[in-house]
């Protein structure tokens, strides 16, 4: 374990969103999210007067160097958490309910609330101090401009530079990403690039500006087994090279293996679990994790039928003693479960967080919810 | 959830913390190899294609696409050649000579004659095609820079021309041909056309087409054919502006309600409703009561009126656009909402716009032509519509060549702006299926 910073860079605390429930089509409902008519997932966090509660409670630091992957199934909140940093949700429908989100600026050195910001000055931090990048290679970039012209306008937003200096940075932030003859692969339009490429433009496009924090809104998911590897390793050079901080959001468990310092397990908007990552994989503490844990299928092992989500969902017997945890119920009854107020994230072991209840009676009793904090870093990667 | 996560190459989950570390060494050297097969794979797809190089953008395409149909080039051919007569047409058709030579000495009687519009539309045409060729021997290549120049070139012409071309107000136009049967004129070069549009000839009221008036004579002794060409540019302007007003509106209109949707798309589809039920007739009838006989009016409200159409087409391409990745993206870079809307949304959006904007054009003209053709439209200058109307004699007898040739011209014009349209929207689809 190495201490990198001493504060971290981004600190949401206890951030709530909710969307009116709008059955109807017409771009009122759940505006922020992609998989839109997802019943079960949008429900996830249960209705509130008439709202639905897509993320509440939520909670996470991530230092600089870091990743932090957050970890769920489709529709739990993970994508709605990222597009809250850079205040992508539109507002309305959606609306913050509670919480902060703690952004430090590098030069300052001071904290600002991202959610209190102007429109103008949250346009200063997006693409410049906070950058994104998404899931659909093949429709993230604009089909009617070159790459180059989209990579140039990001850059001359940010940067007081001129026309030549901006097609400089955009080459060498190609070559950064491995694409060879910039300068000529400037002048193509998207649809002349494969999916791999175009992701790879996509991250040359984010961290043109170097930015501190890459939001990293499932990279992988549309490309195929090979190319997914060439794009991680690619952002875990990148991110050694920029001293840069990574919200690396997937539903794959090798991914989080194989890149993430600290996981966050998301479940029904509500963050279940939060520690570092080999604490994740070697003693996962809430059922919701052990679950997604135990249904991996073991290479070289037998098995009749897969294991799912419930039947490994089970409470550890040697769960800290005075926490109260929720058995993992699939089903309207555990979204209430998952919605009851009484659950908090509390550090049931050391830089382990997971959501449960303290007892009444036990040496815990009346402890507030914490917000997890956990500078660690594992050693060696990607180096 | 099962099948999410099969994707896992670690194996034991419990003792997958001390796994990763390898499995990741192991990856990461096999990610590197496949990287650079990955990257010579596609070199090698890009030397057998052979090109390199910009890119045919998607505008670029949907052009050339559309011009290789046959139909659009015919409809373009015809608009091409009602442009040049809409500039042309003081040239083409005049009683006042070209050139003279009368005792008095050379002189241009046609020049003097030239109103400040018809030099500015000259003056501009001239610098178009000059632009045009310098750009093919390598001068002014840069788009941004000829926009400049041009637009430059129009203010200054405009200034000038406006400031001191004052053409004669009432003209004698019977001077001349009464010089030249008097043998005063030594010699002349006369327009192809010999007579002007409001060279009213004595007597000459209503004649069929002859070797002297191909397409005959109208009610007031003008001739046919100078009316015809005189009025491209009536035909053109109020298809143009009326036009442009309309797609200014509903782009700016129906982007915002598009891209916010929610509150500001239901005030604003109601507003379009209310536009929607407006006949547009009506209201130019209503218009030409209170105004008077006005060009520009007109075009105003067939523009003010007209935009709902584009507003509706625009506002669901958005609605359809603001989902999409690459607009989130350009969010997530920062970019103000004036880049989102109309420098990434916009061009991604307009084809189906600009499809139903080339039948608008035509439907422009069709209700100048229609309200010309109830006798409210203009007076002095030539129409198309208002030479229909002039067909049918107080007397009831029907001149067929009075409607037949303005007739003509508005089928062909509206036909070739269709045709164009139908081309166009041929070529978008495509494009859109091809993802």
């Amino acid at each position: 374990m190495t201490e990198t910073h001493d504060r971290p860079i981004l600190r949401i605390a206890d951030l709530a969103l909710s969307f009116p429930v709008v059955r109807s089509e017409g771009g009122a409902g759940g505006g922020g999210k992609r998989a839109k008519p997802q019943a079960a997932g949008e429900k996830v966090g249960g209705e509130v007067g008439g709202r639905m509660q897509a993320v509440r409670g939520i909670s996470l630091s991530i230092y600089a160097k870091q990743t932090l992957a957050v970890v769920g199934e489709s529709g739990c909140g993970k994508s709605v958490t990222a597009m809250s940093t850079l205040r992508l949700v539109p507002t309305p429908p959606g609306r913050y309910e509670s919480g902060s989100i703690w952004w430090r600026d590098e030069k300052t050195n001071q904290e600002v609330d991202l959610l209190t910001l102007s429109e103008k000055q949250m346009r200063s931090i997006r693409g410049d101090q906070i950058a994104m990048i998404f899931q659909e290679p093949m429709t993230s970039l604009n089909p009617v401009y070159t790459i180059g012209e989209q990579i140039i306008e990001a850059v001359r937003l940010h940067r007081d530079v001129t026309q030549a200096e901006a097609v400089e940075i955009a080459a060498s932030a190609l070559d950064d990403v491995g694409i060879g003859d910039a300068k000529q692969r400037l002048k193509e339009y998207p649809h002349q690039l494969s999916g791999g490429m175009r992701q790879r433009v996509m991250i040359a496009m984010a961290l043109a500006c170097r930015p501190r924090l890459l939001l990293a809104d499932e990279p992988t998911t549309a490309l195929d087994v090979t190319i997914q590897a060439q794009i991680l390793e690619l952002l875990r050079a990148l991110q050694e090279q920029h001293d840069m901080a990574v919200l690396l959001i997937t539903h794959d468990l090798g991914v989080v293996a194989e890149n993430a310092d600290v996981v966050a397990v998301i479940y029904a908007g509500r963050l279940v679990e939060y520690t570092d990552v080999v604490t994740l994989f070697d003693r996962p503490m809430h059922p919701y994790t052990r679950g997604l844990l135990g249904s991996i299928p073991r290479l070289g092992q037998r098995a009749d039928r897969l294991q799912t989500v419930s039947d490994g969902a089970t409470i550890p017997e040697d769960f800290p003693a005075g926490w109260k945890v929720h058995p993992h119920v699939v089903g309207p009854e555990g979204l209430a479960t998952y919605a009851n107020d009484k659950l908090g994230l509390h550090e049931v072991e050391p830089n382990h967080w997971v959501l449960c209840e303290p007892m009444a009676d036990g040496p815990h009793a009346g402890a507030k919810a914490a917000a997890p904090d956990l500078a660690y870093r594992r050693e060696g990667v990607g180096v | 959830m099962v099948n999410e996560s099969d994707k896992v190459v670690s194996g034991d989950a419990h003792d997958a913390g001390d796994v990763c570390e390898g499995a990741l060494r192991d990856v990461s050297l096999s990610g590197e190899v496949a990287m650079n097969d990955q990257a010579n794979a596609e070199k090698q797809s890009e030397t057998g294609e052979g090109k390199r190089g910009r890119g045919r953008s998607y505008a670029w395409g949907v052009v050339m696409d559309t011009l290789r149909r046959r139909s659009a080039l015919v409809g373009l051919l015809w608009l091409v050649l009602v442009g040049v007569f809409a500039v042309f047409s003081p040239v083409l058709a005049n009683s006042a000579p070209v050139l003279m030579k009368t005792e008095a000495g050379v002189s241009s009687p046609l020049v003097k004659m030239l109103t400040a519009v018809d030099v500015i539309l000259l003056v501009m045409f001239l610098v178009t095609g000059l632009m045009w060729f310098g750009g093919r021997l390598g001068v002014l290549v840069s788009a941004g820079r000829r926009v400049v120049v041009w637009l430059g070139v129009l203010v200054l012409v405009m200034g000038v021309s406006f400031a001191t071309i004052e053409p004669p107000r009432i003209v004698d136009y019977g001077k001349w041909r009464a010089m030249d049967a008097a043998g005063e004129i030594e010699w002349a070069v006369y327009a192809p056309i010999r007579y002007s549009p409001t060279d009213r000839l004595a007597g000459q009221a209503r004649k069929a087409p002859t070797g002297e008036h191909w397409f005959g004579t109208e009610a007031n002794g003008s001739d046919v054919l100078s009316r015809i060409i005189h009025a491209c540019r009536i035909a053109m302007a109020i298809g143009f502006i009326a036009t442009g007003i309309s797609l200014v509106i509903g782009v700016v209109l129906g982007g915002l309600m598009g891209y916010f949707s929610g509150v500001v798309d239901m005030i604003g589809m109601r507003l379009v409703e209310i536009f929607e039920a407006i006949p547009t007739l009506f209201l130019l009838l209503i218009c030409v009561a209170f105004f008077g006989r006005n060009l520009y009016v007109m075009m105003a409200i067939i523009g003010l009126v007209g935009w709902p159409g584009y507003c509706r087409f625009i506002r669901a391409e958005f609605l359809k656009l603001r989902q999409q990745d690459f607009v989130h993206a350009a969010r997530a870079c920062g970019l103000p909402l004036r880049s989102i809307l109309f420098r990434h949304m916009l061009p991604n959006g307009v084809a189906p716009v600009l499809v139903s904007a080339s039948f608008g054009i035509a439907s422009a003209i069709l209700a100048e032509a229609t309200l010309s053709f109830l006798g409210l439209g203009l007076v002095e200058e030539p129409s198309w519509g208002q030479m229909l109307n002039q067909s049918l004699s107080s007397a009831g007898t029907f001149e067929w060549w009075i409607a037949l040739y303005p007739g003509l011209a508005i089928f062909l014009t509206v036909f070739a702006y269709n045709l164009i349209g139908e081309s166009l929207r041929d070529a978008i689809d495509p494009y859109l299926n091809r993802g």
